[in-house]
């Protein structure tokens, strides 16, 4: 669809064209246009074609239908008026059949028109020009980037992958010509009634399928000769500013790593220094935590699965930070006061739909810590998470996912960890019951269950065992009669048992 | 031949006097009044060429503001005083009497003088206009010409071969003092003098427009048009009403006709001129008349409201007003300094 001559939606789209308002009158295509400053001046006959007065408008009515009235009877179908109208014109100009456009700078628009009509290659350097003039300001990212680009270039721009939009800027990309766009070529000029797209791939580190695209909504020849060549202009620049993030990122993540290791390393007990980098970062050590790991299993990238977790936390409205740490990702859920256990277990679940969505992409296992508070208690339960991660990596049944405050502990012990925070995780798991219930849940188990040998045992009726036994289960929210339950129970007991 | 009127010709001589008010002229209702209140029925309108030439004339007319005429009624005999004053500066009474303008109120104005005075067919401007230096004896600069018009409880003010700038000048002065209208006569000149300088026949005009309209009631627009001797430009409906911006007493009427075409009214206290599509169609001294589509009453300008359906027609203007470029000049829009409304 090749348009010759000058249109209005071309006219309406040049950049150039500023404070140009539609009085009356739809698309319209014009062999030319005619610029004068006075209506006298206007050439007698002309044949479909776009006149651009001048002068100001007259203010009295009878005037302006006589100067469109004459307008029209010289032949123009368009006619672009200077100044503000003070009567309707519609009606008049849809019974002339004359299109009636009012322009701030009548001027600008008779430039803008010469160059559409006249001129094609001069308005792609003008276009060529504006995108050069996009390098001169900072751009502290891509939407940044893109937002220099079409304030100056005065169209849309957007860097579209081949299933969505990545980043947009100025009007947004219509559906229908994003859709058009050929992959498989370099420059694409695809054409909808929407308008047109010029487009050209991005070379990314990170994805294949990047293109750039300028589009308007104007398809006439000349506006896709220019954008066409400003969209190559514009490749390079954008090329250049994905590799740019992409090394920032890299590298910032890699800061974030060192730091978390300082601070894990120091057990939570930092130097003044530390804690300084970490409040620049956010990282705040007072309050509750709750801390996670997603270790590969097997040889993956952790950048990139930090990028996918990331992703995963900016869904989820809590105070949540995380980096790469070894072959995998470490983070943790913060808390200013302390969480209620619904909270808690409204962030399992979080931690739990992450898992999976890192799943979809990587070989992982997820390890849960439990709720710790202050800078130890951080240490603490990313302790606990690396421990369960590196559990849950062998744990297919689990879904490979492992939480410190659920029968996760049981897995713990089972797998024969050791150290403090196992004690810890113990006495936490036990925190709900008293001393008494304590230990008749310990003799309940060594006694392989039998409510009787342990009423023999503690020198109680057997219905008191019985009724003492269901609490038990209803405080630890935990069924007794699951072997892995009851063994893991029977571990923590001694554990804790040991430690007190 | 003279024109014998009864009373049962007043309404159609009014509501044809309203026509050649051009949208102006006032509501004809008072005149009916003080008309149907002269002693002298039937009344005969003469010809000019019927009385003697040497017949001295007086023209009267109300003057000023219609509307307030409506609330502040005239009293029996608003003339009087004015007509005693010329009598007194030229020493001799006039026994003819003719209108100032044969539109509108006035357009009745001289039959109330009928038991007093012969009345003569012939006025000062043939339609509405709403300047007293477009009155025909001052444009032609008349000799002699005397023109009075009441200031007041009992005060009249005499001007004797004044300009005739000076002439609107000073009347509307006067008519400030008298309360917003006045009776005016203007004397010093002879029914000779209306042969030349005056619009004739304009009440038989009137007659005649006005029983088509009543008696016409089944005929369409155009055939109605073409029955007064004018033109139809269109019938439809007023989509807008507006002051123009940088002219306060100019008023413009959008209408949107059946046909699709856009119609534009300039008016003052007349319709000035009209444009189709952009195209000045007429302009005064042509009559531009609206009646309403339903009734075919003839509606002046203020009473052209929005979403009001109209019948818009022009009548031509006598020939007086073309018979020489000076005449002609006074009475287009350019007079009133309205640019771009030649046709």
């Amino acid at each position: 669809m090749t348009t010759t001559g000058l249109t209005l939606t071309s006219l309406l789209e040049h950049p150039g064209a500023g404070g140009l308002v539609v009085i009356a009158g739809g698309e319209r295509t014009w062999s030319t246009a005619v610029v004068e400053g006075r209506e006298d001046d206007l050439p007698d006959e002309v044949e479909k074609a776009l006149a651009v007065v001048l002068s100001p408008v007259p203010s009295a009515s009878w005037q302006v239908d006589a100067l469109l009235r004459r307008v029209r009877d010289r032949g123009f179908t368009g006619l672009v008026l200077a100044g503000t109208l003070s009567t309707s014109v519609e009606a008049l100009a849809q019974r002339l059949d004359l299109v009636v456009l009012l322009a701030e700078q009548p001027i600008r628009v008779a430039k803008s028109a010469w160059e559409l009509v006249e001129a094609p290659d001069v308005l792609a350097l003008s276009v060529v020009r504006r995108v050069a003039q996009s390098i001169e300001y900072r751009a502290d990212s891509m939407e940044d980037l893109l937002h220099n680009v079409a304030a100056n270039v005065g169209h849309g721009i957007a860097l579209v992958g081949r299933d969505e939009v990545v980043s947009t800027a100025g009007d947004p990309l219509p559906e229908s010509l994003r859709s058009a766009i050929a992959f498989s070529q370099w420059l694409d000029v695809s054409v909808t009634t929407d308008g047109f797209a010029a487009s050209v791939p991005v070379q990314s580190r990170s994805r294949t399928d990047l293109r750039v695209v300028l589009h308007s909504r104007d398809s006439g020849r000349a506006q896709r000769t220019a954008l066409s060549t400003a969209v190559e202009m514009v490749m390079p620049m954008v090329a250049a500013r994905l590799l740019i993030d992409e090394v920032e990122a890299v590298s910032e993540v890699s800061r974030s790593s060192g730091l978390l290791g300082d601070f894990l390393e120091a057990g939570g007990a930092s130097d003044a220094e530390t804690e300084r980098r970490m409040r620049v970062r956010g990282w705040r050590t007072n309050g509750h935590h709750i801390g996670f790991r997603v270790l590969g299993r097997g040889r993956l990238d952790p950048f990139a699965l930090l990028q996918v977790v990331n992703a995963h936390l900016a869904t989820i409205r809590l105070d949540s930070h995380a980096t790469t740490r070894g072959g995998g990702v470490m983070g943790w859920v913060s808390f200013n006061e302390a969480p209620s256990p619904q909270q808690v277990s409204g962030v399992a679940q979080d931690l739990l739909d992450l898992h999976q969505s890192a799943l979809a992409s990587f070989r992982v296992a997820t390890g849960v810590g439990s709720l710790q508070s202050g800078a130890t208690g951080l240490t603490v339960t990313l302790g606990e998470a690396r421990d369960a991660a590196r559990l849950a990596s062998d744990r297919e049944r689990s879904g490979w996912f492992v939480h410190v405050d659920r029968l996760g502990l049981g897995q713990l012990l089972l797998a024969g960890t050791t150290g403090d925070s196992l004690t810890r995780a113990a006495v936490a798991l036990l925190s709900p019951l008293s001393e008494r219930e304590r230990e008749t849940l310990a003799v309940y188990l060594d006694e392989e269950s039998s409510i009787v040998a342990t009423g023999k045992r503690l020198g109680l009726h057997r219905n008191t065992v019985t009724s003492r036994v269901q609490r038990i289960q209803t405080l630890l929210g935990s069924d007794l009669s699951d072997p892995e339950t009851r063994l893991a129970l029977q571990l923590a007991a001694r554990a804790a048992h040991g430690s007190s | 031949m003279p024109l014998l009127l009864d009373q049962a010709d007043l309404p159609a001589l009014a509501l044809g006097a309203a026509v050649l008010g051009s949208g102006g002229g006032g509501s004809t209702h008072v005149g009916q009044i003080m008309a149907q209140r002269s002693t002298s029925w039937p009344v005969t309108v003469h010809d000019v060429a019927e009385l003697d030439p040497t017949t001295p004339c007086i023209a009267v007319g109300y003057v000023g503001s219609t509307l307030l005429l409506e609330e502040r009624l005239p009293g029996h005999a608003p003339f009087d005083e004015a007509i005693a004053a010329a009598q007194r500066w030229l020493g001799s009474p006039a026994r003819a009497v003719c209108t100032l303008e044969a539109a509108g109120l006035n357009g009745l104005t001289a039959l109330h003088l009928a038991g007093s005075h012969q009345v003569v067919d012939a006025d000062c401007m043939g339609r509405g206009l709403p300047d007293l230096d477009q009155l025909s004896l001052l444009i032609d600069d008349v000799p002699g010409l005397v023109v009075c018009a009441p200031t007041g409880s009992g005060g009249v003010a005499l001007l004797d071969g004044a300009r005739p700038a000076d002439v609107e000048r000073v009347v509307r002065t006067a008519i400030e003092s008298n309360g917003g209208w006045a009776g005016l006569v203007i004397a010093g000149f002879t029914v000779a003098d209306l042969v030349q300088h005056a619009i004739h026949g304009s009440t038989r005009r009137a007659l005649s427009v006005g029983r088509v309209l009543t008696l016409g009631a089944d005929l369409d627009a155009s055939a109605l048009a073409s029955s007064v001797g004018g033109t139809l430009l269109g019938v439809g409906r007023v989509m807008d009403v507006r002051q123009e911006p940088d002219r306060p007493d100019v008023i413009s009427t959008d209408v949107r006709t059946s046909a699709g075409d856009v119609l534009r009214l300039v008016s003052r206290s007349e319709h000035i001129a009209a444009l189709l599509n952009g195209k000045v169609m007429a302009n005064s001294p042509t009559l531009v008349v609206t009646l309403d589509a339903a009734t075919r009453a003839p509606l002046q300008v203020h009473e052209c409201t929005m979403a009001r359906d109209l019948i818009i027609l022009t009548l031509p203007a006598p020939q007086w007003w073309s018979q020489e470029p000076r005449r002609a000049a006074v009475a287009r829009p350019a007079h009133w300094g309205l640019d771009g409304l030649s046709a």
